[in-house]
């Protein structure tokens, strides 16, 4: 008799485990499966890894220095907004 | 001299949340007196573009204030040169606000303004890429002084004050890995993990069929795996 045919998760069904978002006819694998509950396992820390990379700012001033360029649409047309520091 | 120690004193900081109602504000809509800048800060991404339109000010700046973080940490580690990320984060915003009427708000505001910064980083790197200097000078130099004065300085980098920021900030394993990454995949995986769009959103951003975004982010996020596994014990 033939072995059932073993439903690996799907690179896109990984990340949804790593998410907490893997439907639960699903979840059942990972746990019944060593090789992809290692897979899911390392996609989870490295996708955790990045979603807390820093955010970067720009050198102080970014908000005033693009104002500076930034046409202000009026009733009559738009105009080159003056330089003021805010 | 800039003073970019102040700028890792506030690399740290809270991410913008938006909030995507589509079609509630249509452009050209008109906007009564209540609904007037004065609750911004809690006003959806399609409201404060409507309000941009109408020519209110504080609109523009909460825009730039929302996406100045995003904006230009995405074109950082796309180009890992601070000042250079700045001037296409400066880039980038005018031409989306001088061009605000042009913005559909039935997409949302952050795909429009992450694909003109992803496209003026790859712009730039393409341009860098065939005006990239040999270790041995410039391939125009024809005489020996030419060569010497065009050839790349190794010893340079690392030793200003701005590529020790450069260093500290992107210095990290991971940092590191996402650098190896080919443009196209950096974009994905950032636009995915770090900016947290969707699959489908990527694919507008990119001009991408939504088939290459998916096999994109599954193979850099395997590179990425590969890059850190490297270089553990």
């Amino acid at each position: 008799m033939n072995e059932p045919l073993v439903q690996h998760l799907t690179p896109e069904e990984i990340e949804l485990w790593a998410q907490g978002l893997l439907p639960a006819a699903r979840e059942g694998h990972v746990g019944a499966c060593a090789d992809c509950r290692l897979a899911a396992e390392r996609e989870r820390k490295l996708i955790r890894e990045l979603a807390q990379l820093t955010r970067f700012a720009p050198e102080f001033g970014f908000v005033e220095r693009v104002m500076a360029k930034v046409k202000i649409p009026t009733p009559s047309g738009p105009h080159l907004r003056p330089h003021t520091d805010a | 001299m800039r003073t970019y120690d102040r700028l890792a004193a506030r690399a740290a900081g809270g991410r913008s949340v938006e909030a995507v109602k589509v079609g509630e504000v249509p452009k050209g809509c008109v906007i009564s007196a209540k609904d007037r800048p004065g609750n911004l800060t809690g006003a959806s991404d399609q409201q404060v573009a409507a309000w941009a339109t109408q020519g209110h000010e504080a609109a523009f700046r909460e825009l730039v204030r929302r996406y100045e973080r995003p904006v230009f940490s995405l074109l950082y580690r796309m180009v890992r040169d601070r000042a250079l990320a700045e001037d296409l984060a400066q880039e980038t915003f005018i031409k989306v606000l001088n061009g605000i009427d042009s913005y559909n708000p039935q997409f949302k505001f952050s795909s429009w303004i992450f694909k003109i910064a992803n496209n003026a980083a790859i712009d730039h790197l393409r341009k860098r890429e065939l005006e990239t200097l040999s270790l041995d000078g410039s391939p125009h130099a024809t005489t020996p002084d030419q060569m010497r004065a065009t050839a790349l300085q190794l010893g340079d980098r690392s030793e200003t004050p701005l590529q020790e920021l450069e260093a500290r900030e992107l210095g990290s394993a991971i940092e590191r890995a996402i650098a190896r990454l080919r443009p196209e995949y950096r974009s994905c995986i950032l636009l995915r993990h770090v900016e947290g769009h969707s699959y489908e959103e990527i694919a507008r951003i990119l001009d991408l069929p939504l088939g290459t975004v998916k096999t994109y982010i599954h193979r850099a996020r395997n590179e990425l795996r590969t890059y850190l596994e490297d270089r553990r014990p």
